[in-house]
């Protein structure tokens, strides 16, 4: 933007600082008042923060069915141009007329060709991580319970995607994946702790809660469902007045709700650690319980 | 010890027969998962007790099998050779059957099975009417074999598929064979195997991959845990003539952790497999080297999605992705790699061993064998059935099944798990295959088939289902994860009496459109549970919504309960159940019941020998 020499005459152009949803709403508006946008975003990519919600509040509208159509219109709008991994460095004049200092960062690839096809991720030989911060000093994990980890890791050293197994046993060993455990397995796997924390909650044996020494599987399978497993499930919270999903405070019982444990011949079914107990009622509940307290 | 060759096996076949006396009586016991739920493990323990007491050992013997597919009935014991047929026996019936049946050969009638609907009293296993309308050509031997006992197999022609298919064949006679047969997937999609295979073959020559499906995550179905638990053999021999015609030299098992049992089976079973050099290097001295490696999973429905199965096994989280490419181009590290479902792979041996034009004489036109079906729900006998394709739903449910308990009403039948729908009672002569069922709005699915009568309610079913989906739906494409959970939410609604006028057509328009696109398999099926009960029930969706009833009486927020004047008798049986003392009244004198007080639990309800409670 070469500045002008009359001073009062305004040109059609603005340059709005940050690519989020307000920066990309804005370079829109502005555009389709037929004014030149320049829209300027440090990180590599225009969005900022709302891509990474779910939800907003307060209507629960999805973060991305919001976002989306606006990132393709900036992306194609004519007068809009996007200057990403740049930064700001000094701005001079008066409204309607400034001149801008912008720091832009390479990018190390060509922008015409790249295709965001994601293969060099990836290939990449340093782990294919992008982004990661390491940090050490959170690591807070006993002797003991490193000693137990660094033994599991090794178990596991020659397979290809160590991760899922390797969780499986601490989950195994310790009846729940614990804070200072999952940090330092991310560490010594070389993983970002979001990987692992990821897999840590997706998969449905993993618990982050300790649990109680008798894990109650309650089947809420279909078969169970409609021979009324949601009535045996009340049954139990009201015995143990805990809720599905907690432990009691003496770490005696834990209710957990799965998915089918494949014995729908016996429904309602539920677990108590590996034993099956079949053909449940709300009235077999206390003395089932009462057995358990006992062993 | 290894086997050197096909003589090799037929050899050892022969000693296997010979040591053994089959005229002999042989207890067998069922231990599968479903009979561990009534302890079959004491009355195992007491069989071995009762022998080595008696000091039988030379006259009996005894084995402990895998699912007999009866499970509502169990534990189970069959005496061979006249398969004398007993069911729910406790340890104390122990010393009775063998001083009795076994040395005496006498019947003991109150082990017997009874037939709810005749009264008749079958003493074989065959005469059972669960099991002579079935045919179990796959299934059958799991009640004659010890799973952890490879000789068990052999002796019943184990590997003799697998020795004609190495000897005998090229891979591409295989899968002709396979062809010839139509067998088609039994996972869900009901694809057809020998065209994956064929693909598969061809990609390019280097390594490739056979991956058999056991994540078994449509609740309701369990015929995949019994085939591993009861006869991991016949999926191992399967899976090794698959590998065989594509060309693949490492093999996957991909198992749910939920199953322990069919965990450990399947690694004994590799085991001697690989002991006796079936499998391994150089199975049987072919030249042909397999291996299996087992990969427990961690629970996530989705991960049985063929797409997100391999990124799992490669330990990543990626979920499903687009296809093509088809994994059987490009699929586990990045090679082509065939996955099959555990109960297709069971087919093979078959297939190959008694040849495509016996096996494609048994089902329909298009789909053929036979199939494995969880029939489980409002249904008298309970269990896994296998049966041609093509049998209707009336001759599955009310002849197999033996109807409905307590004489109430048949409303639906839901098959296909999650993905599937609800076939109502006026198409219960509907022939079960792959296509019929998909033309009225279902479909196969593993094979779970859920019985449903006059007490369960539709639209509950309905958001029980989208419960499930939403909760593992991978979140990865936005109709699918957004979709499913309105709909969720419209249902939940409705459900609680605030339902409004054009509630059902904004569920049609979601739905349609979750379905047409979804990226993956569970998206694009998640409609049909709520597609097909609006299409049948839709009766049942108006009442909710207009007049705030539930039929069924399942609806919490709908339904109260109360007590019947004229049947109540004052036994007083229902007062101490009443976790809120909500029901009062003297002994002998009508009671009542404390509509503020009551949390609608049922417990009255259950209780009730004179059905006195009523459900409005
Ligand atoms: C959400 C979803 C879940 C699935 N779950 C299973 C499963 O539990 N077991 C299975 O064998 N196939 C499952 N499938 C089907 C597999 O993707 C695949 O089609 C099948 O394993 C192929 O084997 P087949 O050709 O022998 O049927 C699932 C598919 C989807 C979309
Ligand atoms: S359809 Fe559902 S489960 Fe499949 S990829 Fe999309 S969000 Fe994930
Ligand atoms: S549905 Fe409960 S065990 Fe299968």
């Amino acid at each position: 933007m070469p500045p002008k020499k009359t001073e009062d005459k305004k040109i059609g152009a603005t340059l709005v600082v940050g690519g989020g949803i307000g920066g990309m709403q804005a370079a829109l508006d502005l555009a389709a008042s037929g004014i030149k946008v320049y829209l300027l975003d440090s990180k590599p990519s225009i969005g900022g923060v709302m891509a990474q919600l779910d939800k907003t509040f307060p209507t629960n509208d999805c973060a991305m069915c919001t976002m989306a159509p606006r990132l393709v219109e900036v992306g194609r709008h004519k007068d809009i141009e996007v200057i990403t991994l740049a930064d700001v460095e000094s701005i001079k004049g008066t409204a309607g007329n400034f001149t801008l200092k912008i720091h832009k960062r390479p990018r190390f690839v060509d922008e015409e060709k790249c295709t965001g096809c994601g293969l060099c991720v990836a290939n990449c030989p340093v782990h294919n991580i992008i982004y990661v911060t390491p940090e050490k000093d959170k690591i807070d994990i006993s002797d003991e319970h490193a000693k137990i980890m660094n033994s599991i890791i090794k178990e596991y050293e020659d397979v290809e995607g160590p991760l899922v197994p390797i969780l499986q046993r601490t989950n195994e060993t310790f009846n729940y994946l614990p804070e200072p455990v999952l940090r330092y397995t991310a560490d010594k796997l070389n993983m970002p702790l979001s990987v692992v924390c990821r897999i840590a909650t997706f998969y449905k044996t993993f618990s982050l809660e300790p649990r109680g020494k008798h894990i109650i599987s309650v089947c809420l399978g279909t078969a169970c469902h409609v021979k009324g497993a949601g009535r045996v499930t009340s049954a139990l919270e009201g015995e143990l007045g805990i809720k599905r999903g907690e432990t009691t405070k003496d770490m005696l019982f834990t209710i957990e709700t799965v998915r089918c444990i494949g014995c729908c011949g016996l429904a309602p079914v539920l677990k108590v650690g590996e034993n099956v107990h079949g053909l449940m009622s709300k009235t077999m509940v206390p003395e089932l319980l009462h057995t358990y307290e006992k062993a | 010890m290894r086997i050197a060759d096909e003589s090799g096996l037929k050899e050892l076949k022969n000693s296997v027969l010979q040591e053994r006396d089959s005229l002999r009586p042989c207890i067998t016991i069922c231990g599968g998962t479903g009979c561990h739920g009534y302890a079959c493990e004491k009355v195992i323990a007491a069989v071995e007790n009762e022998i080595e007491r008696q000091n039988l050992k030379d006259k009996v013997s005894m084995r402990v099998t895998g699912c007999h597919g009866f499970c509502e009935r169990g534990p189970i014991v069959v005496i061979y050779p006249e398969k004398v047929f007993y069911q729910r026996v406790a340890v104390d019936d122990v010393p009775e059957i063998i001083s009795q049946t076994i040395i005496n050969s006498k019947i003991i009638e109150r082990l017997l099975y009874t037939d709810p609907n005749t009264g008749v009293k079958p003493v074989h296993e065959d005469d059972v009417p669960f099991y002579n309308r079935q045919k179990r050509i796959i299934f059958g031997n799991n009640g004659k074999i010890e799973p952890t006992n490879i000789s068990d197999y052999i002796a019943l022609d184990g590997y003799g598929a697998l020795c004609k298919a190495l000897f005998h064949m090229t891979p591409d006679q295989i899968i002709e064979e396979v062809n010839k047969s139509k067998l088609r997937g039994r996972g869900g999609a009901g694809f057809s195997t020998s065209k994956k295979w064929a693909i598969t073959r061809a990609s390019k020559k280097g390594m490739k991959f056979i991956i058999c499906n056991c994540d078994e995550g449509d609740p309701g179905a369990y015929m995949d845990r019994s085939l591993m638990e009861g006869n991991p053999h016949l999926v191992l021999e399967g899976m090794i003539i698959g590998a065989y015609a594509i060309g693949a030299h490492e093999g996957y098992i991909y198992i749910r952790n939920e199953y322990p049992l069919a965990v450990r089976n399947v690694g004994i079973a590799i085991k001697q497999a690989e002991e006796l050099g079936l499998l391994g290097k150089n199975i049987l001295n072919s030249g042909f080297n397999f291996t299996i490696t087992v990969h427990k999973a961690a629970g996530a429905f989705v991960c049985g999605e063929e797409t997100a199965l391999i990124s799992s096994i490669e330990g990543k989280l990626d979920g499903p992705r687009p296809r093509p490419p088809f994994p059987a181009q490009k699929g586990l590290w990045g090679k082509p790699t065939n996955i099959n479902n555990v109960e297709t792979l069971a087919n093979v041996p078959l297939i190959i061993e008694r040849g495509a034009d016996w096996y494609s004489k048994i089902g329909t036109e298009k789909s053929k064998g036979t199939k494995i079906f969880s029939l489980v729900g409002k249904v008298n006998n309970t269990g896994l059935v296998e049966v041609p394709m093509g049998m209707t739903l009336r001759e599955v449910v009310f002849d197999i099944g033996g109807g409905i308990p307590k004489g109430k009403n048949f409303k639906a039948v839901q098959t296909g798990g999650p993905s599937g729908g609800c076939i109502p009672e006026s198409l219960i002569d509907l022939p079960v295959d792959f296509e019929r069922l998909t033309e009225v709005g279902s479909m196969m699915g593993s094979g779970g088939m859920i019985v449903m009568d006059e007490n369960t309610c539709m639209v509950d079913v309905a958001k029980y289902f989208l419960g499930f989906l939403d909760d593992e739906s991978c979140g990865k494409c936005v109709p699918c994860r957004e979709g499913i959970e309105k709909m969720r939410e419209i249902l939940t609604n409705i459900c609680k009496g605030e339902g409004e006028e054009g509630d059902i057509e904004l569920l049609e328009e979601i739905a349609l459109t979750v379905k047409e696109t979804s990226l993956c398999g569970l998206g694009q099926t998640a409609s049909n549970p709520v597609l097909t009960t609006i299409k049948y029930f839709r009766d049942e969706y108006e009442e909710h919504i207009r007049n705030k009833r539930c039929p069924a009486g399942v609806c919490l927020d709908l339904i109260s309960y109360s007590i019947d004047a004229e049947k109540c008798n004052g036994c007083g049986a229902c007062v101490r159940p009443c976790p809120t003392q909500a029901i009062t009244g003297e002994k002998k004198k009508l009671h009542s019941l404390d509509q503020e007080k009551c949390i609608k639990c049922g417990a009255c309800f259950e209780t009730c020998k004179f059905d006195s409670i009523i459900i409005k």
